[in-house]
């Protein structure tokens, strides 16, 4: 078991005749991915890494069964094609661009509100679930199999705590990079709630960093949950100064300044367990039976 | 990007805003025309236009720019050509500029507008309801900062729909919270949709009216006013892109900005090279640790371009502050062989004279390695984050 992503994910591909896209989708067919076809609009009825390539999401939907959808498309068409991605009712949308319009992730935000799709990113290195599904650009050959499950705001960090799974002995069930942009499609809570309930997880690793409630709010969920996995935690950016131009400007008179300290604090009584370093995290997950 | 208090006030106004009269000055001799222009009689206000907030109680660095700070009343139309003169081409540092402060190139000349009382006025992005939120400020010193971290009662919260206007529920919601008299209803509304409307048309991520004034007749007019743009979306604002000041940011901001990648300053020695923000903070938090500050860090993100990874590297590496390097380059998207390359570019071109540990992990990590190894630098291997830190450590401890 996983979440979101394993074998039997039918995914397409939207934008998958860019060369990035090619690159990448070759490798997640490489590492078992059921990648089943693409779309790009103009090349229709064409091959490309031997798979079909429609002209519209509905149409590779309606001839694949597809349920998910990997985007390589440019930061300004992620609001377009994703529509279509709803329109289509897929599952599953992973979009691993950087620099989506704050605006536009205002209204692709809404437009998820009462759909059946979730939306993964912008800006992250996607969801994999080793051996199984690759749908981003993560390396995967830093992965294996196991019952970790990894849930991560910050897309380097997440290979840094697939490392502390390795050097604890384990693998990953699911991976997940959420992304860190101001806006971010998934949080922490849809993904530990995915993770709490899959038989093959035993254990979640959060990573979260300075800026946003984003941590703050699973913390207060987490700790009103009756039958919880343990939560390895760590947050980045305590050395950040108060009031320095990282992050978004509008937080602290959004919801008042809450520091790293804060938000490790908020995670700590809710049951979680925070490690002062990222390279602590082994050592915790060595600890669990 | 920010830009200019004038700049703000003028789309403000477009958007039905109501702003006092005021005009820019370059020179002395143009302020004292402007205060003609703007008003007979006066008073007049003189405002630094730097893109900081907090320009009253800041101070001037040169002795000659006199006592006050960069917003001055003038009463006398005889001071406006020395009060100017002081300001321009002087250096003013205020809470958020910090100590080297920043140079004063324009002031903006406005009618001095009497007003009843003032509140302060925002929109911004709400991040986990991932929503508009129209903030107000009262009974406050102008701080607002202050007054969200001790008395956050003091700031009210109204969530505004994307593009509708604001409800008379809410409006009313306003009006009872500030105490304002029915003589400001109107006025209050059309501030609220106008501002709206501004952050919604340009891409804004955020915008500040810090204060807004009631006048005695109840209208409200803005007497500041601080727009900041999503960089993501200045690709649909040309006309937005062109107010960039290039003098309020460092040289080194602006060539990492050139190339998209993200470039922070702060006071320590350590120069970060990373792919992610979170490895850079990550770094950082561990280095703070070791009692060890980050001079600057860059995140070069999934590039893809060779020369442009070097050009990013030569950023941190011709920084005077930096006294040893820390590269921490987790490859997905991006190669590590990539970076490796960049690293023998930079340094051929500028020289490595100060210690530099690398940790490559992830996509052609290998070959990366055998690169740097044949160029012969004098690099400092580390396989985990925390090695990295400790052998960098010891390596500025040994070259003290």
């Amino acid at each position: 078991m996983s979440v979101f992503v394993n074998k039997n994910t039918k995914v397409i591909c939207q934008g998958i005749t860019g060369t990035q896209a090619s690159f990448h989708i070759q490798r997640s067919l490489d590492c078992g991915t059921q990648v089943v076809g693409g779309v790009t609009p103009g090349k229709g009825g064409s091959l490309h890494l031997n798979l079909p390539v429609f002209d519209t999401v509905k149409e590779a939907v309606a001839e694949t069964q597809a349920t998910a959808s990997i985007m390589y498309v440019p930061a300004k068409a992620v609001k377009s094609a994703l529509r279509e991605a709803v329109e289509a009712e897929l599952d599953l949308v992973v979009s691993i661009a950087d620099g989506v319009p704050l605006k536009d992730m205002l209204e692709i935000k809404s437009m998820l509100k009462g759909s059946k799709t979730k939306f993964i990113g912008p800006n992250t290195p996607g969801i994999i679930t080793p051996g199984e599904a690759r749908l981003g650009i993560f390396p995967e050959n830093i992965h294996n199999p196991g019952d970790i499950g990894i849930v991560s705001r910050s897309s380097t960090l997440t290979y840094e705590a697939v490392l502390e799974t390795k050097r604890a002995g384990k693998g990953q069930s699911t991976v997940i990079g959420l992304g860190d942009d101001i806006l971010i499609g998934m949080d922490f809570i849809d993904a530990i709630k995915a993770f709490n309930s899959d038989s093959a997880t035993k254990a979640i690793v959060m990573i979260g960093q300075l800026g946003g409630a984003f941590e703050e709010v699973a913390a207060s969920w987490y700790k009103k949950l009756k039958h919880k996995k343990p939560v390895i935690v760590f947050i980045a950016g305590n050395a950040i100064p108060f009031g320095h131009k990282m992050g978004y400007a509008g937080d602290i008179i959004t919801k008042g300044y809450i520091s790293v300290q804060d938000k490790k604090d908020a995670l700590s009584d809710a049951g979680m367990i925070v490690v002062n370093h990222i390279n602590d995290i082994h050592l915790e997950l060595a600890k669990l039976q | 990007m920010n830009i200019h208090e004038y700049q703000a006030k003028k789309i403000l106004s477009r958007y039905g805003v109501k702003i006092p009269k005021g005009m820019i000055a370059y020179t002395p001799n143009e302020a004292r025309e402007a205060a003609d222009k703007v008003s007979e009689k006066g008073p007049w206000v003189l405002k630094a236009q730097i893109q900081s907030g907090a320009r009253k109680n800041g101070y001037f660095l040169e002795k000659d720019a006199g006592a006050e700070g960069g917003i001055r009343i003038v009463t006398s139309r005889r001071k406006i050509r020395a009060n100017a003169d002081e300001m321009l081409g002087s250096t003013l540092v205020t809470v958020q500029t910090g100590p080297s402060g920043k140079k004063v190139n324009r002031i903006y000349v406005e009618s001095f507008c009497a007003v009843e009382k003032a509140f302060y006025m925002a929109i911004a992005v709400s991040r986990v309801a991932a929503e508009l939120t129209l903030l107000v400020a009262k009974d406050y010193d102008g701080d607002v900062l202050q007054v969200a971290l001790t008395k956050p009662e003091k700031i009210l919260k109204v969530t505004l729909g994307l593009e509708e206007k604001i409800t008379s529920e809410q409006i009313a919601q306003i009006m009872k919270f500030l105490k304002l008299s029915q003589r400001s209803h109107k006025s209050l509304e059309r501030l609220v949709n106008s501002l709206h409307k501004a952050f919604w048309e340009n891409d804004a991520s955020m915008i500040e009216i810090n204060p807004v004034g009631v006048m005695k007749n109840g209208e409200l007019i803005a007497l500041d006013a601080k727009i900041s743009f999503d960089d993501n979306a200045l690709f649909r604002h040309p006309d937005i892109n062109l107010l960039q000041d290039d003098c309020e940011i460092s040289e080194r901001e602006q060539q990492a900005a050139h190339y998209k990648f993200t470039y922070s300053e702060f006071d320590g020695s350590v120069g970060c090279i990373v792919n992610g923000d979170g490895v850079a903070l990550t770094a950082m938090d561990l280095l703070r640790d070791k009692n060890t500050g980050t001079a600057c860090f860059i995140n070069v993100k999934g590039g893809v371009d060779k020369d442009k990874i070097a050009s990013g590297i030569k950023i941190i590496m011709t920084n005077p502050r930096v006294e040893g390097i820390l590269l921490n380059i987790l490859g997905g998207f991006l190669r590590c062989d990539l970076i490796a390359d960049g690293i023998i570019s930079a340094a051929s071109e500028v020289g490595l004279n100060v210690p530099m540990v690398v940790r490559f992990e992830g996509t052609n990590q290998a070959r990366a390695k055998e690169i740097l190894e044949n160029s012969r630098l004098p690099i400092i291997w580390a396989d985990t984050m925390e090695e990295s830190i400790d052998k960098l450590v010891k390596a500025l401890e040994e070259a003290a």
